[in-house]
């Protein structure tokens, strides 16, 4: 590559050496991560759309595979069980990210201060973050036990027994919301981190001038902390918004979709069509369409972040 | 001074030093009380994994003995804690800690010698190799998964210890985050290195590593948590036994017809145990460099 670039007069028989091994070097270090890239994301990944577009079964049958066009998609848009689904993720998501967010946001700005046993807080926080789903649903599957769980008790007592026992999981109108409440729980820590990290980004100066204009706390916080935190609020919604449009795991877990498709959601409609009924084209042409969705939503972060200048 | 943005009580004047360590003491502990409420459902898992009866666990998750445990015993872990059989909860946990420090390991060398060529680097089509991977890092991982299973199976490796780690262990995210804070180092660092006749791997692993401490304790966290919590892509590529990790085999739990809650929660702690240990020993390092990198991302 090296030839090309530089006159071979120039330079020194050695140093070319140096150049040919550097060269050959360098495409050993970075060949392990872009080969794996290439057999394990780019492959399947041109992999679902081809096969989104072809009638092929889960396990291979002795009938050849038909190329169906766009019929996959066709019926993915056709069937209401997929809209209910996706309608079903968007109201998660309206009512995680306030939650998420929320919680993250405010847990962010109580830690954002030098304080005795800071680290200690701060991991006690981030706990349930570095908690499996699978084992909060263990305890949010107790916490929701209906009637007598923890859950309705707290509710009961709070409510002087005026609120009835809820059946968090096994009502329509509630599952919802429950699996809301366990995800917004989970999942807070890291946008905490994010929002930390953000706060400590902002210079300390600032503050100090709004403090000799007199501004009082309030002001402080309205005319420098949210403008500093511009950029961290839409990446925090963004990721927040990706990672609850892919919600599946605790729904697998503790709802399989139900009650009443309830809690039916884009990725495990596309596993059950993919899994359940082994129809490999047919999900596929789900994940292209979930494909699409997260790009739509990054795109969107990255105009967002052009907009604040960042 | 760093200050809480809305807190009404912090004057600029140092003389009240003393009041001050008062409020903040006060101040730190009402901050511990929010996060012993936030935390308190894993308090109340740990103490009923001590608890023997099955019954008398749910009963008691309504009031304060949900936070007590009279006789604790280490019955429902014993129950749990074979390596084969039915409850074999002992393997599991041994498959999923060998799936995570393999990946994890393997991950780290793989993906900070990418960022590193990426940003250091003199090949031709650096750039494009960079945008391609800012690029692959939107496709999710639910996306791929569909295609992938079958690629797997054809290949044989259904069931086995590759087939949970291969996919994951390079991943655009952690190649830019390499990349990202490779970059921001002073460049005399390489040229005084490359002046003194050191072989690009040889300036990446003597000079580049032993100053990415905090890159790489990040991407160890993000790495162990997400690779320790992989629950969709297991399910669909083990069958057996043999290489089931731990999350998988919990989620079993609920598919029988009553539910062990104690074994469920002794199950769940143990599972808890090796990611909190991991977490504890790189914490140290995480606030600082994960957040700086990711949000500009």
């Amino acid at each position: 590559m090296t030839l090309q670039e530089t006159p071979a007069a120039v330079l020194p028989r050695p140093g070319r050496r140096r150049d040919r091994q550097r060269f050959w070097q360098e495409v050993g270090m970075i060949a392990p991560a872009m080969l794996l890239l290439a057999i394990f994301l780019i492959t399947p990944f041109l992999l679902s759309f081809w096969t989104a577009m072809t009638n092929q079964p889960l396990v291979p049958r002795p009938t050849p595979v038909r190329f169906v066009g766009l019929l996959n998609f066709q019926r993915v848009f056709t069937d209401p069980l997929f809209w209910t689904s996706l309608w079903n993720v968007t109201r998660f998501t309206i009512w995680v990210l306030p939650v998420q967010c929320g919680l993250a946001f405010l847990t962010a700005l109580l830690l954002h201060q030098k304080l005795p046993m800071q680290n200690l807080l701060r991991g006690l926080f981030f706990l349930p973050a570095i908690t499996s789903m699978v084992v909060v649903c263990v305890i949010w599957g107790t916490l929701f036990q209906y009637p007598s769980g923890p859950l309705n008790q707290i509710v009961g007592f709070l409510s002087g027994g005026l609120i009835q026992p809820i059946d968090w999981l096994g009502d329509p109108d509630w599952a919802m919301f429950s699996i809301v409440l366990l995800s917004a729980w989970q999942a807070y820590g890291f946008q905490m981190i994010i929002y930390l990290a953000g706060l400590q980004g902002i210079p300390d100066e600032l503050y100090d001038a709004a403090r000799i204009d007199g501004a009082s706390a309030l002001r402080r916080f309205w005319h420098v902390t949210m403008p500093g935190l511009r950029p961290t609020h839409v990446f925090v919604l963004v990721i927040t918004t990706i990672q609850a449009f892919k919600l599946y795991t605790q729904v697998a877990i503790l709802t399989q979709g139900g009650p009443k498709e309830s809690t039916e959601t884009v990725v495990h409609y596309m596993v059950r069509a993919g899994f359940e009924e082994q129809k490999l084209g047919y999900a596929s042409a789900v994940s292209v369409i979930l494909f699409v969705i997260v790009l739509l939503i990054a795109l969107l972060q990255r105009k967002l972040l052009r907009r604040f200048d960042v | 001074m760093s200050d809480l943005a809305l807190s009404q009580a912090a004057p600029l004047a140092k003389s009240r030093g003393n009041s001050k360590t008062g409020l903040r003491i006060v101040q730190s502990f009402s901050i511990l009380l929010i996060a012993l409420v936030m935390i308190s459902p894993l308090f109340m898992l740990l103490i009923a994994s001590l608890k023997d009866d099955r019954f008398q666990i749910l009963a008691d998750m309504g009031s304060f003995r949900a936070f007590w445990v009279s006789e604790p015993t280490l019955s429902n872990y014993k129950e749990i804690a074979n390596f084969s059989g039915e409850l074999a909860y002992g393997r599991y946990l041994f498959n999923s800690l060998a799936i995570l420090v393999v990946t994890v390991i393997s991950g780290l060398i793989v993906n900070s010698m990418a960022g590193f060529v990426l940003a250091w680097g003199s090949l031709r089509g650096k750039a494009i190799l960079l945008a391609l991977v800012v690029a692959l890092y939107v496709i999710p991982q639910e996306s791929i998964i569909m295609p992938l299973v079958v690629m797997m199976s054809r290949a044989g490796l259904t069931d086995t210890f590759a087939v949970q780690i291969l996919p994951w262990v390079a991943s655009p995210l952690y190649v830019f985050l390499f990349y990202q804070f490779f970059a921001q180092l002073p460049k005399e660092l390489y040229e005084a290195a490359e002046m003194d006749g050191a072989s690009a791997f040889r300036i990446y692993r003597s000079i580049y590593m032993p100053l990415s401490l905090p890159a790489l304790a990040t991407v160890s966290i993000l790495m162990g948590i997400e690779s320790w919590n992989q629950y969709l892509w297991p399910t669909l590529v083990t069958q057996t036994d043999y290489a089931r990790p731990i999350a998988v085999a919990i989620a079993t739990f609920f598919g029988q017809d009553s539910i062990y809650w104690d074994r469920a929660m002794a199950a769940s702690v143990l599972m808890m145990i090796p990611v909190l240990i991991l977490y504890l020993a790189f914490q140290r390092w995480f606030v600082s460099s994960f957040v700086g990198s990711a949000v500009k991302g």
